[in-house]
């Protein structure tokens, strides 16, 4: 313990004789951990907002594609699937995408048939007195908060939709909370009649149908049953859903990683190229080292902690920048990448989800390779013959 | 050991890394203090998914496959058209030319 101690010691005297090297790499180190560090926290943070919404979904959701395009269901469906064993409710839904061209992008048009499915709404979702629309009352709506903020929109304030050769009065009745704005940044809710207007969905047909089963694991045999009796359709069940957010959110990230790799590897170049450079001081410090009795492990050993020190502070300072980054600034620069251009985005509020499985790789990617390369010019300088070190041969 | 242990950089060296100590602990506090937010907008965020009936995130509404990619069938990005902008990820850092989707927007609205 006392010999690390004193090793420790010796490694912290040569780092702070070589402040201009020392803060030069933690600064390069920090840099790279940062970059790292915020693509991960902020795909892992992505991640688990999709997973808390997870429970709440269907277990199987029915689309039809026709020439490879979605196309509608028949409402009828709805009743033979209800009757199916191992299914506990079935809901026709009605839903879709409005292009406006003056926002250059799409809304996404929701029906709820607030009659049917009131009972199952949780928590209060509309700002202040804002409500949603009655049952049964048309021409009323609730749109997101960005949506409503970039139409220039308060309660009690009506729009009135273009729908083909006709238009649609809709009122502003409430906008949803910040709480759930990831969700409904883009989103006209309304009663399903109305949304059917607009989506011009006759009566008769939905989007898609979505399944409640009793035990989800029954969701196979209740889609192969599905599957044969609805020929070209296509089942979704909700692992697949999940699948494929982790899968979307892993190629995005991956390629962010994979832009940031050249600047790992430049990193790592130039750690080699500093530390590679022994000085003819340096030098001169190790031939005096080793004259007094340290053995070439000692030396190995000091370097070790120098640059582990090294690693720990410049890392730590990366974590802690790309936390501030990504969950007090808003990711800026990177959440437009990783998303996607869009006209309206969401106030990005985002919870943590990254474990410390996942911090401990990052580290190990950054940090264990900077270790390694400084340990080679180390150990090749630590191994020559003192003589030669305090005569300054190179 | 003793000198160095005792030098002003050395002491700096110490107040840095107490610092970035304080730093890491702050920040997990306010990470776990983020989850216990999060799950007290459990019932708002299942309200929220079960009335539109998907949880895919509104990170963007440039596409259907952008704004809805657990539920586009697959081969979606290629459906939308022969000439589609790359929006997903490259050219996702500056944005088309309004103009340009203006003009797709009126073919897709008034056919």
């Amino acid at each position: 313990m006392r010999r690390q101690l004193a090793l420790l010691g010796f490694a912290v005297g040569s780092a702070l004789r070589r402040t201009g090297r020392t803060l030069s790499l933690a600064a390069a180190l920090a840099l790279v951990t940062f970059a790292f560090a915020s693509v991960l926290f902020f795909t892992e943070a992505l991640r688990g907002e999709f997973r808390q919404g997870l429970a709440a979904l269907p277990d199987l959701t029915v689309q039809r594609l026709v020439a490879g395009r979605p196309s509608l269901v028949e409402e009828s469906d709805a009743a033979w699937i209800a009757e199916m064993p191992g299914v506990t409710a079935v809901r026709p839904r009605v839903w879709g995408y409005f292009f406006v061209p003056a926002l250059a992008g799409n809304f996404t048009v929701v029906g709820v048939d607030f009659e049917r499915d009131w009972e199952q709404l949780g928590g209060h979702l509309t700002v202040g007195p804002g409500r949603l629309p009655e049952p049964g009352r048309s021409e009323e709506a609730v749109m997101g908060e960005a949506l409503a903020r970039f139409l220039g929109l308060d309660l009690g304030n009506a729009i009135t939709v273009p729908v083909g050769s006709t238009f649609q009065r809709l009122e502003l009745v409430g906008v949803f909370r910040s709480d759930v704005a990831l969700w409904s940044a883009d989103v006209i809710l309304a009663n399903e009649s109305d949304a059917r207007v607009l989506l011009q969905i006759p009566e008769g047909a939905a989007t898609d149908l979505g399944i409640w089963l009793s035990t989800p694991d029954e969701g196979v045999v209740v889609a192969r049953k599905i599957a044969d009796r609805l020929p070209g359709v296509r089942i979704v069940d909700r692992q697949l859903m999940s699948r494929t957010y982790d899968l979307t959110f892993d190629t995005r990230g991956g390629m962010m990683g994979m832009m940031l790799l050249p600047a790992l590897v430049a990193f790592l170049v130039l750690a080699w190229d500093r530390l590679t450079g022994v000085g003819a001081g340096e030098r001169r410090e190790i031939g005096v080292l080793k004259a007094v009795g340290w053995r070439t492990g000692d030396l190995l050993l000091a370097r070790l902690w120098e640059n582990t020190i090294l690693a720990v502070g410049g890392a730590g300072v990366g974590i802690v920048a790309a936390y501030i980054h990504v969950f007090w600034a808003g990711a800026p620069g990177l959440a437009e990448v990783l998303l996607g251009w869009s006209s309206l985005y969401p106030a990005l509020r985002v919870t943590p989800a990254v474990d410390g499985a996942q911090l401990v790789a990052l580290l190990c990617l950054v940090g264990a390779p900077f270790v390694a390369a400084s340990l080679v010019p180390a150990w090749r300088a630590a191994t020559r013959d003192p003589h030669s070190l305090l005569r300054g041969g190179s | 050991m003793g000198t160095t242990l005792s030098t002003p950089r050395f002491r700096w060296l110490v107040l840095s890394f107490m610092l970035l100590a304080v730093a890491l602990v702050w920040i997990s506090r306010d990470a776990a203090k983020r989850r216990v937010a999060q799950q007290g907008r459990q019932a708002q965020v299942e309200g929220m998914v079960h009335l539109l009936g998907t949880a895919d995130l509104a990170l963007s509404s440039a596409s259907r496959w952008l704004r809805h990619p657990s539920l586009t069938e697959p081969g979606a990005p290629f459906a939308d058209g022969p000439a589609i902008l790359d929006a997903d990820p490259a050219g996702a850092v500056i944005g088309p030319p309004r103009d340009l989707l203006r003009g797709m927007g009126s073919l897709i609205t008034d056919p």
